[in-house]
């Protein structure tokens, strides 16, 4: 008997470890309520009432970002059910099929494969991080079907070909809109930079940095934090010592609010400035009362009055119990400029990139996309918000071309 | 600002200790890599928060957390350890593989029972922070520096006075002579347990209640940054665990701020482990010597 359980034990915990990179793809065809078990795919437009397959996948089952993926798998569902309910495109249901990447650049790969060789799906949005989508890029490149990255924001992801678009601004962008909102709005003169050590992070301190200090400012000192490390204390007494006017932070949420704390903690009084890492609700859990005060810079506004990001926001709440963040807002958009694609393009692969390289001024739940640059960048305005009362609020928007058009 | 720094690195070096403290347990007396100490850590954490989110009592969150972790820790060396081990000639990284394969199982359960999203202690104090001169002090750090010097006196009572202690240390040395001379090797194993799964429970709560955060991959970075430890500080050695994860603590900090090298902090350690194994291949401390 002894033997027999520990045998089955140590089975399972071998299970456990060729697993361990992310567990295996699982599609859920009948995922966004649709009513038809399969379909020839990307065949011609409006061929009567097959559904219309998307693809879709993100960290589900990732320990560190499956926070993101739920957040993302939760809004492009809501988006497929709404549209559905309306009667879907041209009377055809929209079907999505998704997969688990696990964060795993390895499973990103195969599921690329499948969704480009056997799912048939006739486009695809990436719910993930820079590190599979930048590697799942170029296969839906090569098979010619149009990827749209939710919030993937490394430059390899658009630059991988015309078939490839990203929803969000590329992380130059929004960094050069923070030094732009800290240097000529703050008036910052002495800069800290706290940054997450990923390209994440990397990116936007190099980009802030070029733009701040060619315009007066100074970088009077960059750390650079690994993903898994929580522990600022010591930076934030270093830091403190160099009194600085502005401290920027490009990471995530967990990194920011106890960047926060300390700095409540310590006395550190200067103005500090996040990014759309910080975007989220899990934000508000960890940092508390430290985080009033706090600017971000992301693409969700929600003070705006447009009644379709209420809208998003309400029925998102009310459908799963949770406030919406960035990740499933840019999501949820990525799924509907796809949508709109369709319905003027049909389930053409090539049309459809066609017609997303022709949109103009589409109105979106992360502000208006005024149009894709040659390599497939969306150009948006970079909203600026504020913590007040637990919460986040518009406190500004960056439309100046000059900032906001990315160099590709 | 110096001696701030020794501060921050001091309470790191806390943590550190107790983590590896677990793992440094059961390799004394097992022989065994017990990766999966990082997932008592994580398990620690998440019993820590239900209760403390229950009866908002964190005396009874640890209590609670470290006895069940600690039990979690005796079923585990029974049902899996254990019968690994009763097979001679059994190669000896077949225990470490199924460490690491519990480790990830454990992250992967923690994760479908409480979610993947961050969960917070919101454990609040009279006041943020004391000032003590120049120096500022918050209160979950005055609780772990306490906490920790309690736990590790416990730990010196148990194995210096107590006859658990001293069939421990006997089992330490020799397990077969040890059972040879009618010690119960057995006890001493499942006391290795309860009291290393247990640490690394009052580990993780510690570390939620310092950063006001838990995730599931919480054991990521303890899961190897203790094996640094543990070898520094003499494998299978407690007191030179306790040195070594302060030492570990006051390095990282020290380092990160007063020469940038611009390595990742983390590498910190194991460069600390290289340096200090050239000069003492032993560890800080060699068993035989110990205390």
């Amino acid at each position: 008997m002894k033997k027999l359980l520990s045998l089955a034990l140590s089975m399972s915990m071998l299970f456990a470890l060729v697993s361990c990179g992310g567990t295996p793809a699982n599609s859920n065809p009948g995922g966004a309520g649709a009513d038809v078990s399969s379909s020839a795919g990307s065949g011609a437009p409006s061929s009567g009432g097959e559904p219309i397959k998307i693809g879709f996948f993100a960290p589900i089952t990732s320990a560190a970002a499956s926070a993101d993926g739920e957040s993302t798998k939760n809004s492009v569902e809501l988006a497929i059910k709404i549209l559905n309910d309306a009667g879907g495109i041209d009377g055809r249901k929209v079907e999505l099929v998704w997969y688990d990447d696990g964060l795993d650049t390895s499973q990103a790969v195969s599921i690329a494969e499948k969704l480009t060789t056997k799912d048939g799906v006739c486009a695809v949005v990436s719910g993930s991080y820079s590190g599979p989508t930048r590697v799942a890029a170029p296969i839906f490149q090569a098979a010619g079907i149009p990827m749209m990255s939710a919030y993937a924001v490394h430059p390899d992801v658009v630059n991988a070909g015309d078939y490839v678009f990203s929803q969000s601004f590329p992380g130059k962008v929004q960094a050069t809109a923070a030094a732009y909102f800290a240097v000529n709005e703050l008036k910052a003169k002495n800069i800290a930079i706290i940054a997450v050590d990923l390209d994440f992070g990397t990116e936007q301190a190099s980009a802030f940095k070029a733009y701040a200090e060619a315009n007066g400012a100074t970088i009077i000192s960059e750390d650079f934090v690994a993903m898994a490390d929580n522990e600022f204390s010591s930076i934030v007494t270093k830091v403190k010592s160099l009194n600085p006017d502005l401290i920027y932070l490009p990471n995530y949420y967990g990194h920011a609010a106890e960047v926060l704390k300390q700095c409540k903690v310590q006395g550190v009084e200067c103005a500090i400035l996040g990014c759309e890492g910080a975007d989220s609700w899990q934000f508000f859990e960890t940092a508390g009362e430290y985080a009033e005060g706090f600017y971000i810079t992301t693409n969700l506004d929600r003070d705006s009055q447009d009644p379709a990001v209420q809208e998003y926001i309400q029925l998102y709440s009310e459908t799963y119990s949770k406030m919406p963040d960035m990740t499933g807002a840019s999501a949820y958009d990525a799924m509907q400029i796809l949508f709109e694609a369709i319905k003027t393009a049909g389930t053409d692969p090539a049309a459809i990139r066609d017609a997303i390289t022709g949109m103009t001024n589409i109105d979106t739940v992360t502000g208006t996309l005024y149009r894709y640059t040659a390599a497939g960048s969306a150009v948006k305005p970079v909203q600026i918000q504020v913590v007040k009362d637990g919460a986040f609020h518009h406190y500004g928007v960056i439309e100046d071309e000059s900032i906001i058009v990315p160099e590709n | 600002m110096l001696l701030q720094q020794l501060l921050n690195g001091l309470v790191i070096g806390c943590v550190y200790a107790l983590t590896a403290m677990g793992a440094t347990l059961i390799y004394g007396i097992l022989r065994i890599l017990d990766i999966a100490n990082a997932a008592a850590y994580v398990i620690g954490a998440y019993i820590g928060w239900y209760i403390f989110d229950l009866t908002h009592n964190i005396v009874l969150a640890f209590v609670v957390s470290m006895l069940l972790t600690g039990l979690l820790g005796v079923v585990i060396h029974r049902t899996i350890y254990a019968p690994i081990l009763s097979k001679p000639r059994l190669m000896p990284i077949i225990p470490l593989v199924a460490a690491v394969g519990l480790f990830t199982l454990t992250s992967d359960i923690v994760r479908l029972i409480a979610g993947g999203g961050t969960k917070a202690y919101n454990l609040k104090f009279d006041t943020d922070v004391y000032h003590l001169g120049g120096l500022t002090i918050t209160p979950q750090w005055i609780l772990i520096l306490v906490l920790t010097c309690m736990l590790f006196l416990v730990l010196w009572f148990i194995l210096n006075k107590t006859k658990m202690g001293l069939a421990w240390r006997a089992t330490a040395e020799d397990a077969e002579i040890a059972q040879a001379m009618g010690i119960n090797t057995k006890s001493a194993m499942a006391l290795s347990y309860i009291i290393g799964y247990g640490f690394a429970a009052a580990a993780g709560i510690m570390v939620g209640v310092l950063y006001n955060s838990i995730t599931p991959a919480l054991g990521d970075v303890p899961s190897y940054k203790m094996l640094a430890v543990i070898v520094l500080g003499g494998l299978g050695n407690p007191v030179g665990t306790v040195l070594a994860g302060i030492l570990v603590g006051l390095a990282e900090t020290l380092i990160s701020v007063y020469l940038p090298i611009g390595l990742p902090k983390d590498s910190i350690a194991f460069i600390a482990l290289i340096i200090i194994l050239l000069v003492k291949p032993d560890g800080l401390i060699t068993r035989k010597n110990k205390a």
